[in-house]
C-alpha cells in the first residue's frame, strides 16, 4: 500500500530530516524543466463539474424520441421546435445550442441515465457518495480524485496537481495526497493595500514558515509558497481568452477561466474540480425560458467559451459534467420537478469518442421507471468516472479509487 | 458519585502531576492548558494562573456551572435566537414558506420575482426572521468562545456538537437547531453521557437529520391506516420528508435562502400516499459514530433491529417536540448484541437500548479515546485511554470524571503531546482574537471568516461532524487563509471583530522589546528564536511604531507557532 506523503510527515516526521533538501522542491524544480508529472499523465488535464442540486437530465438531453417525455411534462417540455437534434432520439436543450459545435465535432460525448445505485434522494448523501466514490458507505474519509492522485510519486507532482475552485476542498478532492483550494486566482496569496506590502508578507511569513513549522504544516505552507510564486512567474492571470473566446461574468465562467488560464500556463493541473449550482428546480422549472434554461444558459456559455479558449489544446483536457442525481419523469404540480434518480452527464474533449450518447435507455413508460416515477439508471457513474480516468489520464487503479466497486461494464467513450 | 483522585491543590506546589520528564515550568503548565482546555489565552492570562495554580484553575473549569459570568450573561440577553422556542422557530419557517408558496403561484414573473425579492430581503435583514435568528446563533457561538469564562465547558459544547452532529441547514433542522445546540448539547456536556445520548435520540434535530423520525415498522401504515379510518378521523401522519432541497451551501458561512426549499402540496402527498418503512439511518450512526464505533463489533442485523426497537420515536409537528407513537413502533421481539429486547414494551425498549449501548466496554473506548484526541493528542494515547476509560466505569458515565481523569493523565503532560495538534479554523480564529483582547461584534461577519477558513458552523452535512485531525484542515490554500486572517486582525481591519492593540502591546520604538512584549502577550512566550528573527528583520525597514505593532503581532499570529496548540 503507498504510504502517502502527508500520512508520513505527519507520523512524527521523523524520517525526514531536512526540510531545506526536501525532494518536493528538486522534484518540482525537474518539473519546471518540463519533465512529466507522477503519474504518466503529462499534460493531460481533467475538469470536473458538479452541478450540485440535482439536474433533471430529461431537460439538458432531451428524449425526444420518448413518447412519455411528451406526455408527462405538458408544462415543462421543451418546444419541439426549438430542440437542437442530435440524432433522431435525443436533443439538446436550445440553451445548450453552444455545445452543438462540439458534438459535430465529435468532441461531446453524452451519457443518459447514469446515475448511483444508493436509492438516496437525499441531495447530501447523494453528494456525498458521488463524491467519495462510495455509495451508501458514509464512512469512507476520502474522495475518489485525492485516491487518484495517492500514490508513491505524488511528491512529484506541482502543487497544482489537484485544484479546487473554491473557498473549500470539495469532498472529492479530500484525502491525504496535496490539493489546493483557490477562491479565485487574483487573490490567491497574501494580500495588502500595496504590491510592496504584499511581497513584504509573503516573504515574512515564508521564511517564518520554513524556520519553525513541522509536519504537515511545514509540507503545505512549503506547497503554498511554491503556487505563489509559480503563479507570479506564470502569471496566468494575465493571458487574455484565445481565439475569440468570450467568458461571461458568473462565477462559474470565472473559475473555468482560470482553470484554462492554468493549463495554458503549464503549471502542471491534472485533475481541476468547479462547482456550479442552482439545479433543485422543484418549483417553477420553466422549459425554453425560466429557472432551468437561465442555469443552461450559463453552463453552455462557459463550456464553449472554455473549449474555444483552450482549441487544441482541448486534446489533453477532458470536462466531465456530473450531478447527484436526476429529477422526476412526470412533472409536479407546481411546474417542477423532484428528487429523481438517473440523470444525464456530458463528456467533453480529449480522445473521447463524441457524437454520440452513451448507455442504455431504459425507457420512461411507468413500468420502465424507477419506483415507477424516475429515470432508471443503468450506467453506475463510477463505470463512467473510471473510463474517463484511464481513458484519459492514463492507467489508473480503479480498484483503490472506487474500492469495491467491479468496473467490468464499459460504457465505451474511450474506445 | 465523586471520585476523588488524589492530586487536588498539586498546582500550587507543582505544575504538572509527572515524574520522569524533564519538568515544565508553571508557565509551560499553564499555557498547554490554556491551550487545551481553553481557546487560548489572553495577554497576561497564563501568569495569572501559573501564579495561582495551574490544578485549581484545572477544578474551577471542571466545576464549570459554580463559575460565574455576569459579563458573558449580558451579552447573551442581545441574541434573541436564545430566547425562541423550537415551535416559535418552526411557525416562523412555516410562515416564510408559505410566503414563497404564494409568492411562486403568481402568473406574472416581474411581479413574482418583485415579491421574492423582498421576502429575500424581509429574511436578510428581519431581526427576528428565522435567517437572522440562525446567523446570531453561530455570532453567539463565537462570542461565548471569546468570552466565557466557562471555556472549558465551550470546548466541551464544541466537541459533543461534532460527535453528535447536525447538518442546520437538513429541512426542518433549520428551525430546530438552536434549541439542540443550547439545550440538547449544552445541557448535558458535562453530565453522564448516558443522559446525553437520550437527550440527542429524543431530539426533534436527530430525529429529523437521521431519518428516524420517519422509520416506522414494515406494515404498520397498514394497521395505522386501519386505525384512523376506525377513529372516522382522517388524522394525516406527519410527512416529514427525507433530504427536501438539501445542498451544501456553496458559500460557507452564509445560509442559503429559507424557504427555497418549500414542501409542495404534490411533494406532501405524494410523501404521504409513499410506501414507509423501516430507515435504518439513524441506528447505524448511533452505533457507529455516537457510541461503539465503526470496530465496535456490531453486525447489519444488529443495525436492523436497533432500528425496530425505535420505531415510533418521532417528532409531533405540532408542537415540534419528540413524541413517541406506539402505532408505528414495531412489536416483535428484537436482539441487540446477543440481549434479548421482547416486544411489547412500546418506548421503554429504546430507553433500555440506549442505556445499555451507552455503558458498553465498546462505547467507553470509542468516546474516551476521542475525547483523548481532542485533548491530547489526534492520534490517542493507549494509556490515556485506559484511564479514561477507568474513570468511565468508576464514575457510571460520568463526562466530567472522564475529562478528569484525562487531563490527570501522564499523557496529558507529556512534552511530545505539548504543541502537538493543529488548531481548527475555529480554535484559530477564537484564539486570535483572544490573544489580542478582540470581541466579535454583533454581526455575523466574523463567523463568515471562520466559514472561509474552512469550517463553516453547524453545516457539516455528514454525520461525522468535523475532523479532528490536523489533515482535516492543513491544506495551502487553508494556511495562507489563516495568515492573511492575522495580518487584517492585527491590523484593526478585520470586519466582525474589535481589536484594540494598545491593550496588548505597547506601542515602542525599541523592535527586540516590542517582539519579546508580542512573545508574552500573543504568544504565552512560546516564540521560536528563529520567528524573532525574522520578525526583528521585517521591522527593520517600517519606521511608523504602530505598524510595527500591528506587523509584529501579524505575524505572530499568522506563523506556525499559532497555528498549533
Amino acid at each position: 500500500m503507498a504510504i502517502s506523503r502527508r500520512a508520513f510527515m505527519k507520523a512524527g516526521g521523523l524520517a525526514l530530516v531536512s526540510l531545506g533538501a526536501d525532494p518536493i522542491f528538486l522534484d518540482r524544480a525537474a518539473y519546471a524543466l518540463k519533465t512529466a508529472g507522477g503519474t504518466g499523465s503529462a499534460g493531460k488535464t481533467l475538469v470536473c463539474l458538479f452541478q450540485r442540486g440535482a439536474v433533471d437530465g430529461l431537460s439538458m438531453i432531451v428524449p425526444a424520441g420518448d413518447p412519455w417525455y411528451w406526455q408527462e411534462r405538458s408544462r415543462i417540455a421543451l418546444p419541439k421546435e426549438q430542440l437542437v437534434s442530435l440524432d433522431g432520439m435525443f436533443a439538446l436543450h436550445p440553451r445548450l445550442a453552444p455545445l452543438k459545435p462540439l458534438w459535430d465535432q465529435h468532441s461531446l460525448a453524452i451519457v443518459h441515465a447514469v446515475g448511483s445505485p444508493s436509492t438516496t434522494r437525499s441531495h447530501f448523501d447523494a453528494q456525498d457518495y458521488m463524491e467519495s466514490g462510495t455509495p451508501d458507505v458514509k464512512s469512507t474519509p476520502d474522495g475518489w480524485a485525492n485516491r487518484f492522485c495517492n500514490h508513491p510519486e505524488e511528491h512529484a507532482s506541482t502543487p497544482f496537481r489537484a485544484v479546487a475552485f473554491g473557498p473549500q476542498l470539495p469532498r472529492t478532492m479530500a484525502g491525504s495526497a496535496p490539493s489546493l483550494a483557490i477562491d479565485d486566482l487574483r487573490t490567491f496569496g497574501m494580500r495588502a493595500a500595496q504590491a510592496s506590502g504584499e511581497v513584504k508578507l509573503t516573504r515574512a511569513f515564508e521564511e517564518l514558515y520554513q524556520g519553525a513549522a513541522t509536519g504537515l504544516v511545514a509540507s503545505s505552507s512549503a506547497e503554498s509558497f511554491e503556487a505563489i510564486k509559480m503563479l507570479k512567474t506564470a502569471n496566468p492571470t494575465a493571458m487574455p481568452p484565445a481565439n475569440g473566446a468570450v467568458y461571461g461574468k458568473s462565477k462559474l465562467a470565472n473559475s473555468l477561466q482560470q482553470i484554462a488560464q492554468l493549463i495554458k500556463a503549464d503549471l502542471g493541473v491534472e485533475i481541476a474540480f468547479v462547482d456550479v449550482g442552482g439545479w433543485d428546480t422543484h418549483v417553477n422549472q420553466g422549459a425554453d425560458q425560466g429557472q432551468l434554461a437561465g442555469r443552461l444558459d450559463e453552463l453552455a456559455g462557459a463550456l464553449a467559451a472554455f473549449t474555444t479558449d483552450l482549441g487544441e489544446q482541448m486534446r489533453d483536457v477532458v470536462v466531465i459534467t456530473m450531478s447527484e442525481f436526476g429529477r422526476t419523469v412526470k412533472e409536479n404540480g407546481t411546474s417542477g420537478t423532484d428528487h429523481g434518480h438517473g440523470t444525464a452527464m456530458m463528456i467533453i474533449g480529449g480522445n473521447v469518442h463524441g457524437g454520440k450518447v452513451y448507455g442504455r435507455w431504459p425507457g420512461l413508460s411507468p413500468e420502465q421507471r424507477y419506483e415507477g416515477r424516475d429515470l432508471a439508471v443503468t450506467t453506475d457513474f463510477r463505470s463512467v468516472f473510471s473510463e474517463v480516468l484511464q481513458g484519459h489520464l492514463g492507467p489508473a487503479n480503479i480498484s483503490q479509487v472506487f474500492p469495491g466497486f467491479d468496473h467490468a461494464a464499459k460504457v465505451g467513450m474511450f474506445g | 458519585m465523586k471520585c476523588i483522585i488524589p492530586v487536588l491543590g498539586l498546582g500550587l506546589r507543582l505544575a504538572a502531576p509527572l515524574p520522569a520528564q524533564a519538568p515544565m515550568t508553571a508557565i509551560d503548565s499553564a499555557r498547554h492548558v490554556l491551550s487545551r482546555l481553553a481557546y487560548g489565552a489572553t495577554p497576561g492570562e497564563i501568569e495569572v494562573i501559573a501564579h495561582d495554580g495551574v490544578m485549581k484553575w484545572v477544578d474551577r473549569q471542571l466545576g464549570f456551572s459554580d463559575v460565574h459570568d455576569p459579563a458573558l450573561a449580558d451579552l447573551e440577553r442581545g441574541f434573541d435566537v436564545l430566547h425562541v422556542s423550537r415551535l416559535e422557530m418552526q411557525d416562523l419557517q412555516q410562515k416564510n414558506q408559505a410566503k414563497v408558496q404564494q409568492a411562486q403561484a403568481i402568473g406574472d414573473s416581474a411581479a413574482r420575482q418583485r415579491l421574492l425579492d423582498e421576502i429575500r430581503t424581509e429574511q436578510q435583514g428581519g431581526r427576528r426572521s428565522l435567517q437572522a435568528l440562525i446567523a446570531q446563533l453561530q455570532t453567539v457561538t463565537l462570542v461565548r468562545a471569546v468570552q466565557s469564562d466557562r471555556q472549558l465547558d465551550e470546548i466541551l459544547v464544541d466537541f459533543w456538537t461534532n460527535h453528535f452532529n447536525v447538518f442546520i441547514n437538513k429541512g426542518q433542522d433549520r428551525p430546530y437547531f438552536a434549541d439542540y445546540l443550547d439545550r440538547t448539547i449544552r445541557g448535558h456536556s458535562l453530565g453522564r453521557f448516558e443522559e446525553l445520548l437520550v437527550a440527542t435520540a429524543k431530539s426533534p434535530a436527530m430525529l429529523f437529520y437521521l431519518d428516524n423520525a420517519e422509520s416506522v415498522a414494515d406494515g404498520s401504515d397498514q394497521r395505522l391506516a386501519a386505525m384512523q379510518r376506525g377513529r372516522g378521523g382522517v388524522r394525516r401522519f406527519p410527512a416529514i420528508g427525507r433530504g427536501r432541497g438539501i445542498f451544501p451551501n456553496p458559500r460557507p458561512g452564509v445560509f442559503p435562502q429559507n424557504g427555497a426549499d418549500p414542501m409542495t402540496p404534490t411533494q406532501l402527498a405524494a410523501k404521504q400516499r409513499a410506501p414507509r418503512g423501516l430507515n435504518e439511518n439513524y441506528a447505524r450512526e448511533l452505533m457507529e459514530l455516537h457510541t461503539l464505533g465503526v470496530d465496535g463489533g456490531y453486525s447489519q442485523q444488529d443495525v436492523i433491529a436497533v432500528a425496530r426497537i425505535l420505531t415510533g420515536w418521532g417528532i409531533d409537528r405540532k408542537d415540534a417536540a419528540y413524541t413517541f407513537r406506539d402505532a408505528v413502533h414495531d412489536n416483535q421481539s428484537k436482539m441487540v448484541l446477543g440481549q434479548q429486547f421482547s416486544g411489547g414494551h412500546g418506548e421503554d425498549e429504546g430507553m433500555r437500548l440506549l442505556k445499555m449501548l451507552a455503558n458498553e466496554p465498546a462505547t467507553m473506548h470509542h468516546v474516551s479515546a476521542q475525547l483523548c484526541a481532542r485533548f491530547v493528542n489526534d492520534v490517542p494515547p493507549d494509556g490515556c485511554i485506559d484511564d479514561a476509560v477507568h474513570a468511565w466505569q468508576k464514575s457510571g458515565g460520568d463526562i466530567r470524571e472522564v475529562v478528569r481523569a484525562i487531563l490527570h493523565s501522564p499523557d496529558f503532560w507529556a512534552s511530545v503531546n505539548v504543541q502537538s495538534k493543529v488548531k481548527t479554523p475555529l480554535e484559530f480564529v477564537v484564539s486570535a482574537l483572544r490573544a489580542v483582547n478582540g470581541t466579535p461584534d454583533s454581526t455575523p461577519r466574523l463567523a463568515q471568516r471562520v466559514g472561509q477558513l474552512g469550517e463553516p458552523l453547524f453545516q457539516h452535512a455528514t454525520p461525522d461532524g468535523y475532523g479532528e485531525r490536523q489533515q482535516d484542515w492543513v491544506n495551502s490554500g487553508a494556511l495562507l487563509a489563516r495568515m492573511n486572517f492575522a495580518v487584517q486582525l492585527a491590523g484593526g481591519k478585520m470586519p466582525g471583530a474589535v481589536v484594540d492593540l494598545d491593550r496588548v502591546v505597547a506601542v515602542t520604538d525599541d523592535h527586540a522589546a516590542l517582539i519579546a512584549a508580542v512573545d508574552k502577550a500573543v504568544l504565552g512566550g512560546a516564540m521560536t528564536q528563529r520567528t524573532r528573527e525574522t520578525i526583528l528583520k521585517e521591522l527593520a525597514d517600517v519606521p511608523d511604531p504602530r505598524l510595527a505593532r500591528a506587523l509584529a503581532v501579524g505575524l505572530a499570529i499568522g506563523g506556525p507557532e499559532f497555528q498549533r496548540q
